[in-house]
């Protein structure tokens, strides 16, 4: 693991209508090669965190840093080093999945010959390469979900935020999509991802921040959270303490 | 970053490309859809260009040929003005791939921008059909040299902008005022209809003004609205003193100040363009509902409350369906304030002519309102995405219709009637006829609402990217809308001219039979439908 803070959340909070807070002082900080998971129950602030950090969500209280830029001040430059998969990715179902993975990668400026590669490297390995020729409205949610994974992981993001990514997903892309999670760790790239299921969290993460009612009760490497009790068992009794 | 903006521009034109649906799809309905729907567009444009050849054709015979540049800078600018501002929700603010797009590394003026840019290419064939075929006709009659049609062609890229940018920034306002409050949504609705009315006043505060000049030919009023409108809206004049003077000067102002102004809107709007949808797009669950009794719906009545809750949650959906509600309460009101002769006069410039005359088409001005959009027509489509939930009901498709049609007559027969009565206390109508007229009223309401149902059906489009691209422009509404706007204005003359030679009553009654009547094959058609495509 590297020592060089990817993404730094700190003081952040959001709330909605001037009445509830849907996120509270959350801060936690995700180094380079952590495979960072966020918990909490439905409605806890998840999704209203990692939507601020990707930039898509305003805020106005705290400060989100992705490898050294703020996030409110500078998002052009933290968008392009960060990839950010949604829990239900909205595409542009009137183009083809080749045409929408080409517009990513112009995007981010890919030369063809990486583009190609990568395009064919990952199409391979989620088995759509057949079908990028065919129009996204034709696509499962599976495989919407999939080429949304490789729209992320073309242009070779620093930091890859994920919002519940294993969600419509069959159970060997699960498998590919946690594989290629661990190598991109192993090259220093920073992994910050939502989930509900804590036995791939478990498994998976190094670290754990749990968020309850907007606020972060728990978080720490999976050692310090779990003290030799399963995650599953760290999160009831946090959740019951608070 | 230029660069990704026209990256971003040629993929959301791309994204939303029939021909390149047609070009990748498998599915030959679809592709049958499509090649309708362009047959469908090309006739539209072609009754377009029929039309806008003919009033230049009037001008020009008129000896008013000098008039028709500014006759077309104001025709152009005002439906500019009118269509962006009520697709400007839509297309700007609140729309589906927002959070996708505001990851990548787009500048949220650039996001902006494009979305404005999109809208404006998307529109613009209407404005060049317009535009050019007044120029054809211009050149014809007047013989007009290279130069200023040169300068016409060109300049015709840029007039819709101004008024585009005008309308974008009032939505803009509306937005960012609307963001401020918990129901963002509903205050976006209310100033948008506030708005609208406030336009349309002006519109009869305008023709109240021009009728004092007196000017009695209709041609020669036409011209002269044209030169005191153009007189006081400079773009205008610019396009039109390029073209018939031949000015480089004013035409390169043109292009200068159109440019300007975009590039200013849209560093303004970049601001707090991400403060803006994050308030109209998230809000959060207020977590206070305590468990009390519930009431209970028929199925019937649940589909339409689920209707009203749709349109309510959907600026674009209630400000286009909702307006002519709106407005035939203004009208009645007026009618009972002004009275039906005064309101008649105004319209028809005190043509001298006998306005009991007018009464038989009392019904068919109401329906012109009311019927102008059906929620039906919408509706099946706007089931988008949730099309699965009513699709695993254990449901008939004609109850989901039903439900549907149900909607829409709560919503326009009340309207209908109080529209009717109000003309018809207005006008001094007998009884009789009154009432003959307010069963009239009613049985136009289901027509249209189970024609717009059959349209809707027809033409259901569950894939789309903008509930702006089935609201606005789908091809149910243009089927549904454009026939039924001529049809109502020819029928209106029909009423009178049968009128002048039977009973009132009677004519009334012939029309009751055959709106009747058509509604009844209306419905079994959407009864078939919902077997075939169930």
């Amino acid at each position: 693991m590297s020592d060089k803070a990817m993404l730094e959340i700190r003081n952040y909070s959001k709330t909605y209508g001037g009445e509830k807070k849907a996120a509270d002082n959350v801060s936690l900080t995700v180094m380079s090669g952590d495979i960072y998971g966020f918990i909490g129950h439905n409605g806890a602030g998840k999704s209203t965190t990692i939507r601020a950090v990707v930039g898509v969500l305003d805020f106005t209280e705290g400060e989100i840093f992705i490898d050294g830029h703020s996030v409110k001040t500078d998002p052009i430059a933290c968008k392009k080093i960060t990839a950010y998969i949604p829990d239900n990715p909205d595409l542009y179902e009137n183009l083809t999945g080749i045409q929408y993975l080409n517009f990513i990668a112009d995007v981010f400026e890919i030369s063809a010959a990486d583009r190609e590669a990568r395009i064919k490297k990952y199409a391979d390995t989620f088995e759509i390469t057949d079908a990028l020729g065919d129009l996204i409205s034709s696509y499962s949610h599976g495989m919407k979900q999939k080429l949304a994974i490789i729209s992320a992981l073309i242009h070779e993001p620093k930091l890859l935020v994920l919002d519940e990514p294993f969600v419509g997903l069959d159970p060997k892309a699960t498998f590919t999509l946690k594989e290629i999670m661990h190598e991109m760790c192993e090259r220093g790239t920073a992994i910050f991802f939502s989930t509900h299921v804590l036995d791939v969290a478990e498994k998976l993460c190094n670290k754990v921040a749990i968020i309850k009612k907007g606020r972060i009760i728990a978080s720490g490497t999976m050692e310090e959270l779990t003290e030799g009790h399963s995650l599953e068992e760290a999160f009831l009794e946090a959740d019951h303490e608070e | 970053m230029k660069n990704n903006a026209f990256l971003l521009l040629r993929t959301l034109l791309l994204s939303t490309s029939s021909i390149n649906i047609l070009k990748h799809t498998t599915d030959k309905k679809k592709k049958g859809r499509i090649i309708g729907g362009f047959v469908g567009l090309a006739l539209l444009y072609a009754m377009l260009m029929a039309y806008c050849i003919a009033t230049c054709a009037g001008l020009c015979a008129q000896g008013l040929g000098d008039s028709v540049p500014a006759f077309c800078v104001m025709i152009l600018s005002g439906l500019a003005l009118v269509f962006t501002f009520f697709k400007t929700n839509g297309y700007l603010f609140n729309f589906k791939e927002y959070d996708m797009l505001m990851s990548l590394p787009f500048g949220s003026a650039a996001v902006a921008g494009c979305k404005f840019l999109y809208m404006y290419v998307k529109s613009l064939p209407w404005y060049l059909i317009i535009s050019y075929s007044m120029m054809g006709t211009y050149a014809y009659f007047t013989g007009a040299g290279v130069l200023p049609l040169i300068l016409w062609f060109l300049l015709t890229f840029f007039v819709p902008l101004i008024p585009m940018l005008a309308a974008s920034l009032l939505g803009f306002l509306i937005a960012r005022i609307s963001a401020g409050f918990k129901k963002s949504n509903v205050v976006q609705t209310v100033l948008s209809v506030l708005i609208v009315l406030f336009a349309f006043s002006i519109r009869f505060i305008l023709e109240d003004v021009f009728r004092n000049d007196k000017v009695e030919q209709v041609l020669e009023k036409t011209s002269d609205v044209t030169e005191q409108v153009i007189g006081k809206y400079p773009p205008g004049a610019w396009f039109a003193n390029a073209v018939t003077g031949g000015s480089i000067l004013q035409a390169l102002l043109l292009i200068a100040v159109s440019t300007g102004l975009f590039l200013a809107v849209f560093t303004l709007v970049g601001r707090s363009y991400r403060n803006i949808n994050s308030s109209l797009k998230n809000h959060a669950a207020s977590g206070k509902y305590r468990m009390t009794s519930q009431k209970t719906r028929s199925t019937l009545q649940a589909i339409a409350f689920k209707e009203f809750k749709r349109m309510m949650g959907s600026t674009i959906y209630a400000t286009n369906v909702g307006m002519g509600e709106i407005l035939v309460t203004l009208v009645s009101v007026a009618t009972l304030i002004l009275g039906f002769d005064r309101i008649v006069d105004m319209v028809t410039q005190n043509a001298p002519f006998d306005h009991a005359l007018l009464q038989p088409a009392i019904p068919f001005i109401v329906y012109f309102f009311i019927g102008m959009v059906a929620s039906t027509v919408c509706s099946p489509s706007l089931e988008g995405k949730n099309y699965w939930i009513v699709q695993s009901l254990p449901i008939e498709k004609k109850t989901l219709y039903q439900g549907k049609m149900l909607y829409n007559m709560y919503l326009t027969v009340p309207f209908a009637l109080l529209g009717t009565l109000c003309m018809c206390i207005s006008a001094r109508v007998p009884f009789l006829n009154a009432i003959l007229y307010l069963i009239l009223s009613v049985v136009l309401c289901a027509f249209s609402t189970a024609w717009g149902c059959v349209c809707g059906i027809k033409h259901m489009r569950l894939d789309w990217e903008n509930e702006v691209e089935v609201i606005k422009q789908g091809v149910g509404v243009v089927i549904y809308m454009f026939p039924n706007m001529f049809v109502v204005m020819g029928l209106c003359v029909l009423t009178v001219v049968m009128g002048r030679a039977m009973d009132h009553k009677l004519v009334a009654l012939v029309f009751i039979v055959i709106a009747g009547a058509l509604t009844a094959l209306s419905y079994r058609k959407v009864l078939r439908l919902s077997r075939e495509r169930g």
